[in-house]
Protein backbone atom coordinates (compact mmCIF):
# COMPACT_ATOMS: atom_id res chain seq x y z
CA UNK A 1 0.00 0.00 0.00
CA UNK A 2 2.88 2.02 -0.66
CA UNK A 3 1.43 4.07 -3.85
CA UNK A 4 -2.37 5.00 -1.65
CA UNK A 5 -0.31 6.46 1.35
CA UNK A 6 1.61 8.67 -1.06
CA UNK A 7 -1.51 9.44 -3.10
CA UNK A 8 -3.58 10.79 0.01
CA UNK A 9 -0.64 13.06 0.84
CA UNK A 10 -0.37 14.41 -1.94
CA UNK A 11 -4.29 14.60 -2.61
CA UNK A 12 -4.23 16.88 0.91
CA UNK A 13 -1.78 19.01 -0.60
CA UNK A 14 -3.87 19.37 -3.54
CA UNK A 15 -7.21 19.68 -1.82
CA UNK A 16 -5.60 22.83 0.03
CA UNK A 17 -4.24 24.16 -3.18
CA UNK A 18 -7.68 23.57 -5.20
CA UNK A 19 -9.23 25.36 -1.99
CA UNK A 20 -7.11 28.37 -2.17
CA UNK A 21 -7.97 28.52 -5.83
CA UNK A 22 -11.63 30.85 -6.71
CA UNK A 23 -12.86 27.37 -9.01
CA UNK A 24 -11.47 24.04 -10.04
CA UNK A 25 -11.91 24.48 -14.01
CA UNK A 26 -12.55 20.64 -14.09
CA UNK A 27 -14.48 19.84 -11.30
CA UNK A 28 -14.52 16.65 -9.72
CA UNK A 29 -17.03 14.44 -7.77
CA UNK A 30 -16.69 11.30 -6.46
CA UNK A 31 -19.94 9.38 -5.07
CA UNK A 32 -20.41 5.82 -3.70
CA UNK A 33 -23.97 3.93 -3.97
CA UNK A 34 -24.84 0.31 -3.21
CA UNK A 35 -28.30 -0.97 -4.75
CA UNK A 36 -31.36 -1.15 -2.64
CA UNK A 37 -33.99 -2.89 -3.56
CA UNK A 38 -37.54 -1.79 -3.25
CA UNK A 39 -40.62 -3.56 -3.39
CA UNK A 40 -42.92 -2.05 -5.61
CA UNK A 41 -46.68 -2.24 -5.56
CA UNK A 42 -47.43 -5.02 -8.45
CA UNK A 43 -44.79 -7.23 -6.67
CA UNK A 44 -42.11 -6.61 -8.67
CA UNK A 45 -38.34 -5.34 -7.18
CA UNK A 46 -37.43 -2.43 -8.05
CA UNK A 47 -33.47 -1.61 -7.82
CA UNK A 48 -32.60 1.39 -6.72
CA UNK A 49 -28.66 2.81 -6.52
CA UNK A 50 -28.82 5.00 -3.30
CA UNK A 51 -26.10 6.49 -1.45
CA UNK A 52 -23.54 3.98 0.40
CA UNK A 53 -25.14 4.36 3.98
CA UNK A 54 -25.79 0.72 4.73
CA UNK A 55 -22.81 -1.72 3.71
CA UNK A 56 -21.10 -5.03 4.94
CA UNK A 57 -19.09 -7.53 3.41
CA UNK A 58 -20.39 -8.49 0.43
CA UNK A 59 -22.16 -5.98 -0.88
CA UNK A 60 -21.85 -4.39 -4.11
CA UNK A 61 -20.56 -1.00 -4.09
CA UNK A 62 -20.39 1.31 -7.65
CA UNK A 63 -18.10 4.45 -7.59
CA UNK A 64 -19.26 6.94 -9.97
CA UNK A 65 -16.62 9.91 -10.34
CA UNK A 66 -18.06 12.66 -12.31
CA UNK A 67 -16.65 15.87 -13.85
CA UNK A 68 -17.56 19.05 -15.31
CA UNK A 69 -15.77 21.35 -17.33
CA UNK A 70 -16.44 24.93 -15.30
CA UNK A 71 -14.17 26.64 -17.84
CA UNK A 72 -15.46 28.27 -21.38
CA UNK A 73 -12.84 26.87 -23.35
CA UNK A 74 -12.39 22.95 -23.68
CA UNK A 75 -10.37 20.69 -21.65
CA UNK A 76 -8.01 18.31 -23.11
CA UNK A 77 -5.71 15.42 -22.08
CA UNK A 78 -8.23 14.42 -19.55
CA UNK A 79 -6.99 11.68 -17.38
CA UNK A 80 -9.24 10.26 -14.47
CA UNK A 81 -7.77 8.15 -11.73
CA UNK A 82 -9.35 6.35 -9.12
CA UNK A 83 -7.57 4.26 -6.43
CA UNK A 84 -9.93 0.87 -5.57
CA UNK A 85 -10.13 1.42 -1.53
CA UNK A 86 -8.25 -1.83 -0.06
CA UNK A 87 -11.35 -2.92 1.60
CA UNK A 88 -13.04 -3.50 -2.07
CA UNK A 89 -12.89 -5.97 -4.20
CA UNK A 90 -12.89 -4.16 -8.13
CA UNK A 91 -15.22 -6.24 -10.05
CA UNK A 92 -15.53 -3.94 -13.42
CA UNK A 93 -16.82 -0.74 -14.45
CA UNK A 94 -20.25 0.42 -14.51
CA UNK A 95 -23.19 0.50 -17.54
CA UNK A 96 -21.92 2.91 -20.38
CA UNK A 97 -18.23 3.64 -18.78
CA UNK A 98 -15.21 2.20 -21.19
CA UNK A 99 -12.98 -0.32 -19.64
CA UNK A 100 -10.21 1.35 -17.72
CA UNK A 101 -6.71 0.83 -17.37
CA UNK A 102 -5.67 -0.98 -14.26
CA UNK A 103 -2.71 -1.23 -11.92
CA UNK A 104 -2.42 -3.96 -9.58
CA UNK A 105 0.76 -1.93 -8.31
CA UNK A 106 -0.38 1.45 -8.13
CA UNK A 107 2.09 2.23 -10.47
CA UNK A 108 1.96 0.94 -13.96
CA UNK A 109 -1.83 0.92 -15.68
CA UNK A 110 -2.59 -1.03 -18.47
CA UNK A 111 -5.45 -3.47 -19.92
CA UNK A 112 -6.25 -6.07 -17.64
CA UNK A 113 -4.85 -8.80 -19.79
CA UNK A 114 -1.47 -7.29 -20.03
CA UNK A 115 -0.85 -7.38 -16.27
CA UNK A 116 0.93 -10.15 -14.07
CA UNK A 117 1.30 -10.26 -10.73
CA UNK A 118 3.59 -12.39 -8.55
CA UNK A 119 2.91 -15.11 -6.88
CA UNK A 120 4.41 -16.56 -3.53
CA UNK A 121 5.68 -19.61 -5.50
CA UNK A 122 8.07 -17.19 -7.26
CA UNK A 123 6.44 -17.07 -10.42
CA UNK A 124 4.21 -15.08 -12.24
CA UNK A 125 0.14 -15.56 -13.42
CA UNK A 126 -2.36 -13.19 -15.29
CA UNK A 127 -3.89 -10.54 -12.87
CA UNK A 128 -7.68 -10.99 -11.56
CA UNK A 129 -10.17 -8.01 -11.25
CA UNK A 130 -8.75 -9.26 -6.89
CA UNK A 131 -5.54 -7.92 -7.78
CA UNK A 132 -6.41 -4.62 -8.94
CA UNK A 133 -5.65 -1.42 -6.42
CA UNK A 134 -6.49 1.17 -8.42
CA UNK A 135 -8.29 2.47 -12.57
CA UNK A 136 -7.70 5.12 -14.56
CA UNK A 137 -9.46 6.48 -17.78
CA UNK A 138 -7.83 8.42 -20.33
CA UNK A 139 -10.81 10.45 -21.72
CA UNK A 140 -10.58 10.13 -26.29
CA UNK A 141 -11.44 13.66 -26.33
CA UNK A 142 -11.71 17.25 -25.13
CA UNK A 143 -14.39 18.21 -22.59
CA UNK A 144 -16.29 21.09 -24.49
CA UNK A 145 -17.22 24.26 -22.04
CA UNK A 146 -19.38 23.62 -19.61
CA UNK A 147 -19.80 19.82 -20.41
CA UNK A 148 -20.09 16.95 -18.30
CA UNK A 149 -19.89 13.10 -17.92
CA UNK A 150 -19.61 10.87 -15.43
CA UNK A 151 -17.49 7.35 -15.00
CA UNK A 152 -18.44 4.27 -12.84
CA UNK A 153 -16.60 1.32 -11.57
CA UNK A 154 -18.27 -1.59 -9.51
CA UNK A 155 -16.54 -3.05 -6.50
CA UNK A 156 -17.61 -5.24 -3.36
CA UNK A 157 -16.72 -4.54 0.35
CA UNK A 158 -14.25 -7.82 1.42
CA UNK B 1 16.33 10.86 -0.53
CA UNK B 2 16.11 11.27 3.47
CA UNK B 3 17.14 8.33 5.40
CA UNK B 4 13.39 8.44 6.86
CA UNK B 5 12.36 8.68 3.20
CA UNK B 6 14.24 5.39 2.56
CA UNK B 7 12.81 3.85 5.53
CA UNK B 8 9.24 4.63 4.59
CA UNK B 9 9.63 3.08 1.05
CA UNK B 10 11.55 -0.09 2.68
CA UNK B 11 8.18 -0.40 4.97
CA UNK B 12 5.82 0.18 2.21
CA UNK B 13 7.87 -2.76 -0.38
CA UNK B 14 7.17 -5.08 2.63
CA UNK B 15 3.79 -4.58 2.85
CA UNK B 16 3.53 -4.68 -0.61
CA UNK B 17 4.92 -8.63 -0.19
CA UNK B 18 2.84 -9.04 2.55
CA UNK B 19 -0.42 -7.97 0.30
CA UNK B 20 0.77 -10.55 -2.62
CA UNK B 21 0.91 -13.61 -0.34
CA UNK B 22 -2.12 -12.89 1.49
CA UNK B 23 -4.06 -12.40 -1.62
CA UNK B 24 -4.16 -16.28 -2.18
CA UNK B 25 -5.84 -16.61 1.15
CA UNK B 26 -9.45 -16.22 1.82
CA UNK B 27 -9.51 -12.65 3.05
CA UNK B 28 -11.40 -11.58 6.08
CA UNK B 29 -14.21 -9.47 6.22
CA UNK B 30 -13.79 -5.77 6.43
CA UNK B 31 -14.05 -5.05 10.42
CA UNK B 32 -17.00 -3.11 10.49
CA UNK B 33 -16.47 0.55 11.54
CA UNK B 34 -13.60 0.40 8.94
CA UNK B 35 -14.22 3.65 7.23
CA UNK B 36 -14.07 3.76 3.29
CA UNK B 37 -12.97 6.65 1.49
CA UNK B 38 -12.50 7.31 -2.17
CA UNK B 39 -11.02 10.29 -4.14
CA UNK B 40 -10.68 10.21 -7.91
CA UNK B 41 -8.11 12.53 -9.02
CA UNK B 42 -7.37 14.21 -12.61
CA UNK B 43 -4.97 15.70 -14.70
CA UNK B 44 -5.61 17.64 -18.17
CA UNK B 45 -4.30 20.49 -20.10
CA UNK B 46 -6.01 23.77 -20.79
CA UNK B 47 -4.51 25.71 -23.93
CA UNK B 48 -1.56 22.66 -23.36
CA UNK B 49 -0.79 23.90 -20.08
CA UNK B 50 -0.97 21.18 -17.54
CA UNK B 51 -3.20 20.99 -14.34
CA UNK B 52 -4.52 18.70 -12.03
CA UNK B 53 -7.69 18.12 -10.19
CA UNK B 54 -8.64 15.96 -7.77
CA UNK B 55 -12.26 15.15 -6.55
CA UNK B 56 -14.36 15.62 -3.72
CA UNK B 57 -13.81 12.47 -1.07
CA UNK B 58 -17.04 10.55 -0.54
CA UNK B 59 -16.68 8.02 2.53
CA UNK B 60 -19.03 5.46 4.35
CA UNK B 61 -18.41 3.37 7.36
CA UNK B 62 -18.91 -0.30 7.23
CA UNK B 63 -21.59 -1.42 9.04
CA UNK B 64 -22.13 -4.57 11.60
CA UNK B 65 -23.19 -7.76 9.32
CA UNK B 66 -23.96 -9.77 12.23
CA UNK B 67 -23.96 -13.46 12.18
CA UNK B 68 -22.92 -16.71 13.28
CA UNK B 69 -23.89 -19.70 14.12
CA UNK B 70 -25.32 -22.25 17.24
CA UNK B 71 -25.33 -26.13 16.79
CA UNK B 72 -25.15 -29.06 18.75
CA UNK B 73 -21.45 -30.52 18.48
CA UNK B 74 -22.86 -33.76 19.47
CA UNK B 75 -24.22 -36.49 16.86
CA UNK B 76 -26.19 -38.36 19.62
CA UNK B 77 -27.83 -37.74 23.04
CA UNK B 78 -25.86 -37.52 26.20
CA UNK B 79 -26.36 -40.79 28.08
CA UNK B 80 -27.18 -40.25 31.74
CA UNK B 81 -27.72 -42.26 34.93
CA UNK B 82 -30.49 -41.79 37.63
CA UNK B 83 -28.71 -39.26 40.19
CA UNK B 84 -25.84 -38.77 38.63
CA UNK B 85 -24.45 -35.09 38.40
CA UNK B 86 -22.64 -32.42 36.23
CA UNK B 87 -23.97 -34.40 33.10
CA UNK B 88 -22.87 -32.11 30.04
CA UNK B 89 -24.18 -31.64 26.56
CA UNK B 90 -22.24 -29.62 24.21
CA UNK B 91 -22.62 -27.01 21.76
CA UNK B 92 -20.17 -25.09 19.19
CA UNK B 93 -21.03 -21.19 18.30
CA UNK B 94 -19.24 -19.65 15.83
CA UNK B 95 -18.72 -15.79 14.95
CA UNK B 96 -19.09 -14.95 11.53
CA UNK B 97 -20.02 -11.04 11.97
CA UNK B 98 -17.28 -8.48 10.93
CA UNK B 99 -16.27 -7.80 14.03
CA UNK B 100 -15.66 -9.06 17.59
CA UNK B 101 -18.83 -9.83 19.46
CA UNK B 102 -19.71 -11.06 23.13
CA UNK B 103 -22.41 -13.79 23.29
CA UNK B 104 -24.80 -14.28 26.07
CA UNK B 105 -25.73 -17.43 26.68
CA UNK B 106 -28.77 -19.46 28.29
CA UNK B 107 -29.62 -22.64 29.08
CA UNK B 108 -33.28 -23.72 28.33
CA UNK B 109 -35.43 -26.48 28.72
CA UNK B 110 -38.76 -25.49 29.66
CA UNK B 111 -41.18 -24.54 26.23
CA UNK B 112 -38.93 -25.93 24.00
CA UNK B 113 -40.52 -26.91 20.01
CA UNK B 114 -41.41 -29.83 19.52
CA UNK B 115 -40.34 -31.49 16.47
CA UNK B 116 -36.75 -30.27 16.49
CA UNK B 117 -35.38 -33.66 18.17
CA UNK B 118 -36.46 -37.09 18.40
CA UNK B 119 -37.82 -39.27 21.35
CA UNK B 120 -39.82 -38.10 24.22
CA UNK B 121 -38.89 -35.49 26.52
CA UNK B 122 -40.19 -35.76 30.07
CA UNK B 123 -37.97 -35.45 32.33
CA UNK B 124 -35.91 -31.64 33.13
CA UNK B 125 -32.34 -31.79 34.87
CA UNK B 126 -31.53 -29.89 37.85
CA UNK B 127 -29.42 -26.99 38.45
CA UNK B 128 -29.06 -26.60 34.80
CA UNK B 129 -26.23 -24.34 34.12
CA UNK B 130 -23.85 -23.10 30.75
CA UNK B 131 -20.16 -22.55 30.60
CA UNK B 132 -17.27 -21.81 27.93
CA UNK B 133 -14.81 -23.71 27.14
CA UNK B 134 -12.05 -22.10 28.62
CA UNK B 135 -8.87 -23.99 27.49
CA UNK B 136 -10.54 -25.02 23.90
CA UNK B 137 -10.30 -29.06 24.99
CA UNK B 138 -13.96 -29.46 24.22
CA UNK B 139 -13.98 -31.18 27.58
CA UNK B 140 -15.82 -29.97 30.33
CA UNK B 141 -13.66 -29.13 33.05
CA UNK B 142 -15.11 -28.21 36.89
CA UNK B 143 -13.62 -25.15 38.44
CA UNK B 144 -11.95 -24.56 35.23
CA UNK B 145 -14.70 -23.67 32.41
CA UNK B 146 -16.39 -21.11 34.53
CA UNK B 147 -17.20 -18.31 32.06
CA UNK B 148 -20.83 -17.85 31.46
CA UNK B 149 -21.00 -16.12 28.76
CA UNK B 150 -18.50 -15.84 25.15
CA UNK B 151 -16.61 -13.03 25.73
CA UNK B 152 -14.83 -11.10 22.59
CA UNK B 153 -15.36 -13.85 19.83
CA UNK B 154 -13.14 -13.14 17.14
CA UNK B 155 -14.56 -12.70 13.52
CA UNK B 156 -14.68 -16.73 11.83
CA UNK B 157 -13.37 -18.30 15.29
CA UNK B 158 -15.30 -20.86 16.99
CA UNK B 159 -15.97 -21.80 20.62
CA UNK B 160 -17.52 -25.00 22.28
CA UNK B 161 -20.27 -24.42 24.99
CA UNK B 162 -21.23 -26.68 27.41
CA UNK B 163 -25.20 -27.17 29.40
CA UNK B 164 -24.67 -28.95 32.76
CA UNK B 165 -26.85 -30.11 34.84
CA UNK B 166 -27.58 -32.89 37.31
CA UNK B 167 -30.32 -35.57 36.98
CA UNK B 168 -32.41 -36.10 40.30
CA UNK B 169 -34.97 -38.85 40.57
CA UNK B 170 -37.60 -38.61 37.73
CA UNK B 171 -40.51 -41.39 37.14
CA UNK B 172 -40.40 -43.15 34.09
CA UNK B 173 -37.89 -41.08 32.72
CA UNK B 174 -36.69 -41.12 28.95
CA UNK B 175 -34.82 -38.03 27.63
CA UNK B 176 -34.41 -34.35 28.46
CA UNK B 177 -34.44 -31.66 25.95
CA UNK B 178 -32.05 -28.86 26.81
CA UNK B 179 -31.10 -25.24 24.29
CA UNK B 180 -28.96 -23.22 24.32
CA UNK B 181 -30.33 -19.65 23.54
CA UNK B 182 -27.41 -17.47 22.33
CA UNK B 183 -27.71 -13.73 21.87
CA UNK B 184 -25.22 -11.82 19.92
CA UNK B 185 -23.55 -8.52 22.33
CA UNK B 186 -21.57 -6.09 22.31
CA UNK B 187 -17.81 -6.68 22.23
CA UNK B 188 -15.16 -4.43 23.29
CA UNK B 189 -14.75 -4.46 26.99
CA UNK B 190 -12.79 -8.09 27.91
CA UNK B 191 -14.22 -9.76 31.33
CA UNK B 192 -17.56 -7.69 31.19
CA UNK B 193 -20.72 -9.15 29.00
CA UNK B 194 -21.63 -6.26 26.70
CA UNK B 195 -25.38 -5.30 26.06
CA UNK B 196 -27.64 -7.29 23.61
CA UNK B 197 -27.02 -5.54 20.26
CA UNK B 198 -30.38 -4.32 18.21
CA UNK B 199 -30.59 -4.01 14.39
CA UNK B 200 -30.11 -0.43 13.09
CA UNK B 201 -33.42 1.51 12.07
CA UNK B 202 -33.45 0.57 8.16
CA UNK B 203 -35.66 3.86 8.13
CA UNK B 204 -33.16 5.90 9.69
CA UNK B 205 -31.99 8.93 7.59
CA UNK B 206 -28.21 10.28 7.33
CA UNK B 207 -26.64 6.89 8.62
CA UNK B 208 -23.68 6.74 6.24
CA UNK B 209 -21.11 8.74 9.19
CA UNK B 210 -21.62 5.88 12.01
CA UNK B 211 -21.88 2.10 11.84
CA UNK B 212 -25.02 0.34 11.65
CA UNK B 213 -25.37 -2.66 12.93
CA UNK B 214 -27.38 -5.29 10.19
CA UNK B 215 -28.58 -8.70 11.70
CA UNK B 216 -28.16 -11.36 8.77
CA UNK B 217 -28.21 -14.53 11.60
CA UNK B 218 -30.14 -17.58 10.45
CA UNK B 219 -32.56 -19.84 11.50
CA UNK B 220 -30.53 -22.19 13.31
CA UNK B 221 -32.65 -24.92 13.09
CA UNK B 222 -34.27 -24.12 9.84
CA UNK B 223 -37.73 -24.69 10.98
CA UNK B 224 -38.72 -21.44 12.10
CA UNK B 225 -39.80 -22.89 15.54
CA UNK B 226 -37.47 -22.00 18.10
CA UNK B 227 -35.51 -19.25 15.93
CA UNK B 228 -36.31 -17.25 12.93
CA UNK B 229 -33.69 -15.58 10.44
CA UNK B 230 -32.14 -12.18 11.37
CA UNK B 231 -32.99 -11.79 14.84
CA UNK B 232 -29.47 -12.12 16.60
CA UNK B 233 -30.40 -14.76 18.43
CA UNK B 234 -29.75 -18.81 17.94
CA UNK B 235 -30.80 -22.05 19.63
CA UNK B 236 -29.46 -25.09 18.76
CA UNK B 237 -30.34 -28.42 20.83
CA UNK B 238 -29.43 -31.48 22.27
CA UNK B 239 -30.60 -34.21 24.87
CA UNK B 240 -29.82 -36.39 27.82
CA UNK B 241 -30.83 -39.88 27.54
CA UNK B 242 -31.54 -42.24 30.58
CA UNK B 243 -28.86 -44.82 29.78
CA UNK B 244 -28.75 -46.49 32.89
CA UNK B 245 -31.84 -47.71 34.10
CA UNK B 246 -33.13 -48.73 37.28
CA UNK B 247 -34.46 -52.41 37.19
CA UNK B 248 -36.96 -53.70 39.57
CA UNK B 249 -35.15 -57.25 40.28
CA UNK B 250 -35.59 -59.84 42.53
CA UNK B 251 -34.56 -62.62 43.65
CA UNK B 252 -36.14 -65.88 45.38
CA UNK B 253 -34.19 -68.35 47.33
CA UNK B 254 -35.85 -71.59 47.82
CA UNK B 255 -35.42 -75.32 48.76
CA UNK B 256 -36.96 -78.46 48.27
CA UNK B 257 -35.98 -81.76 49.57
CA UNK B 258 -34.84 -84.29 46.98
CA UNK B 259 -34.42 -87.93 49.14
CA UNK B 260 -33.57 -88.72 52.29
CA UNK B 261 -32.84 -92.22 51.89
CA UNK B 262 -35.29 -93.54 53.95
CA UNK B 263 -38.76 -92.13 52.51
CA UNK B 264 -39.35 -93.21 49.42
CA UNK B 265 -43.05 -92.36 48.77
CA UNK B 266 -43.49 -90.02 51.57
CA UNK B 267 -41.77 -86.52 51.04
CA UNK B 268 -38.59 -86.60 52.16
CA UNK B 269 -37.47 -85.52 55.86
CA UNK B 270 -34.41 -83.48 56.61
CA UNK B 271 -32.78 -86.02 57.79
CA UNK B 272 -28.77 -86.83 57.89
CA UNK B 273 -27.59 -87.99 54.10
CA UNK B 274 -30.79 -86.30 52.72
CA UNK B 275 -30.35 -84.34 49.31
CA UNK B 276 -31.58 -80.87 49.25
CA UNK B 277 -32.04 -78.84 46.36
CA UNK B 278 -31.62 -75.26 46.74
CA UNK B 279 -33.45 -72.85 43.77
CA UNK B 280 -32.53 -69.38 43.34
CA UNK B 281 -34.97 -67.33 41.05
CA UNK B 282 -34.57 -64.16 39.65
CA UNK B 283 -37.19 -62.12 38.26
CA UNK B 284 -37.71 -58.70 36.47
CA UNK B 285 -40.46 -56.60 36.43
CA UNK B 286 -39.51 -53.83 34.85
CA UNK B 287 -41.27 -53.67 31.24
CA UNK B 288 -38.77 -53.28 27.75
CA UNK B 289 -35.27 -52.85 30.09
CA UNK B 290 -33.63 -56.33 30.57
CA UNK B 291 -31.51 -56.70 33.27
CA UNK B 292 -28.06 -58.30 32.07
CA UNK B 293 -25.22 -59.66 33.26
CA UNK B 294 -26.69 -60.89 36.65
CA UNK B 295 -23.88 -62.85 38.59
CA UNK B 296 -25.83 -64.84 41.84
CA UNK B 297 -23.52 -66.04 44.41
CA UNK B 298 -24.65 -68.19 47.20
CA UNK B 299 -22.80 -69.72 50.30
CA UNK B 300 -23.65 -73.44 50.96
CA UNK B 301 -24.93 -73.56 54.45
CA UNK B 302 -22.89 -75.14 57.17
CA UNK B 303 -23.69 -78.68 58.24
CA UNK B 304 -24.18 -79.63 54.28
CA UNK B 305 -21.95 -80.47 51.86
CA UNK B 306 -21.84 -79.50 48.27
CA UNK B 307 -22.80 -82.24 46.24
CA UNK B 308 -20.41 -82.11 42.79
CA UNK B 309 -21.54 -81.26 39.40
CA UNK B 310 -25.13 -80.27 40.58
CA UNK B 311 -25.18 -76.77 39.58
CA UNK B 312 -28.40 -76.07 36.81
CA UNK B 313 -28.59 -72.63 35.34
CA UNK B 314 -30.85 -70.73 33.24
CA UNK B 315 -34.08 -73.50 33.91
CA UNK B 316 -37.71 -71.86 34.25
CA UNK B 317 -38.00 -70.00 37.75
CA UNK B 318 -41.80 -69.67 37.79
CA UNK B 319 -43.17 -69.04 41.33
CA UNK B 320 -39.48 -69.19 42.79
CA UNK B 321 -39.21 -72.46 42.53
CA UNK B 322 -36.97 -74.16 39.71
CA UNK B 323 -39.15 -75.21 36.67
CA UNK B 324 -37.19 -77.44 34.20
CA UNK B 325 -33.64 -78.21 34.33
CA UNK B 326 -31.95 -75.33 32.69
CA UNK B 327 -28.49 -76.15 31.78
CA UNK B 328 -25.82 -78.25 33.73
CA UNK B 329 -22.44 -76.67 34.65
CA UNK B 330 -18.88 -77.65 35.78
CA UNK B 331 -17.81 -77.01 38.96
CA UNK B 332 -14.64 -75.85 37.84
CA UNK B 333 -16.31 -73.08 35.82
CA UNK B 334 -15.96 -74.39 32.44
CA UNK B 335 -18.75 -74.27 30.07
CA UNK B 336 -20.59 -77.24 28.21
CA UNK B 337 -23.65 -76.03 26.60
CA UNK B 338 -25.61 -72.65 26.97
CA UNK B 339 -25.03 -69.30 27.79
CA UNK B 340 -24.95 -69.40 31.09
CA UNK B 341 -21.94 -69.78 33.69
CA UNK B 342 -21.83 -71.89 37.10
CA UNK B 343 -19.03 -72.59 39.49
CA UNK B 344 -18.34 -74.08 43.11
CA UNK B 345 -15.48 -72.75 45.03
CA UNK B 346 -14.84 -75.57 47.55
CA UNK B 347 -12.28 -73.20 49.76
CA UNK B 348 -14.99 -70.37 50.08
CA UNK B 349 -18.11 -73.16 50.02
CA UNK B 350 -19.36 -70.48 47.38
CA UNK B 351 -21.66 -71.31 44.53
CA UNK B 352 -21.53 -69.11 41.22
CA UNK B 353 -24.11 -68.65 38.78
CA UNK B 354 -24.18 -65.99 35.87
CA UNK B 355 -27.49 -65.24 33.45
CA UNK B 356 -27.19 -62.97 30.95
CA UNK B 357 -30.17 -61.25 30.87
CA UNK B 358 -33.54 -61.62 33.00
CA UNK B 359 -36.53 -59.90 30.83
CA UNK B 360 -39.62 -59.30 31.70
CA UNK B 361 -42.40 -62.28 32.40
CA UNK B 362 -39.42 -64.59 31.84
CA UNK B 363 -37.79 -65.48 35.25
CA UNK B 364 -34.61 -67.55 35.18
CA UNK B 365 -33.44 -70.02 37.60
CA UNK B 366 -29.84 -71.45 39.14
CA UNK B 367 -29.70 -74.68 41.44
CA UNK B 368 -27.66 -77.07 43.06
CA UNK B 369 -27.63 -79.74 45.67
CA UNK B 370 -26.25 -80.04 49.17
CA UNK B 371 -26.35 -83.10 51.08
CA UNK B 372 -26.89 -82.96 55.19
CA UNK B 373 -24.07 -84.09 57.17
Amino acid sequence: MYRPVITLSALSALVATTAAMAAAPLEISSRMLVEKRVAARDGTTRIDMVAAEKVVPGDRVTFVVAYRNTTRQPIADVVLANPVPRAVAYRGVGAGTPAPDVSVDGRTFAPMPALRVGTTGGGMRPATADDVVAVRWRLPAPVAAGASGQLAFQGVLR
Amino acid sequence: MTERGVRRLLRAGAGLAAMGSAGSAIAAPTIAGTVITNQAQATYTVNNIPATASSTVASFVVDRKVAFTTVSAQATTTKVSIGQANVVTTFTLTNITNGTQDFILEPEQLNLPTGVLIGTDNFNVDNIRVFVDSNNNQTYDIGVDTGVFIDELAPDTSVTVFIVGDVGSPANPEQAFVALHATVAAGGATGTPGAALNSTDLALLNREGVEDIVFADDDSDGLALGDLPRNGQGRAYAAYEIGTRAVALTIAKSARFVSDGVNLLTPARALPGAIVEYCLTVTNTTPLVPANSVALTDIVPANTTFVPGSILVGGLGTGDVCVGNGFPQNDDGSNTIGPYTGSYDAATRTVRAGIPAVILGIPLSASFRVTIN
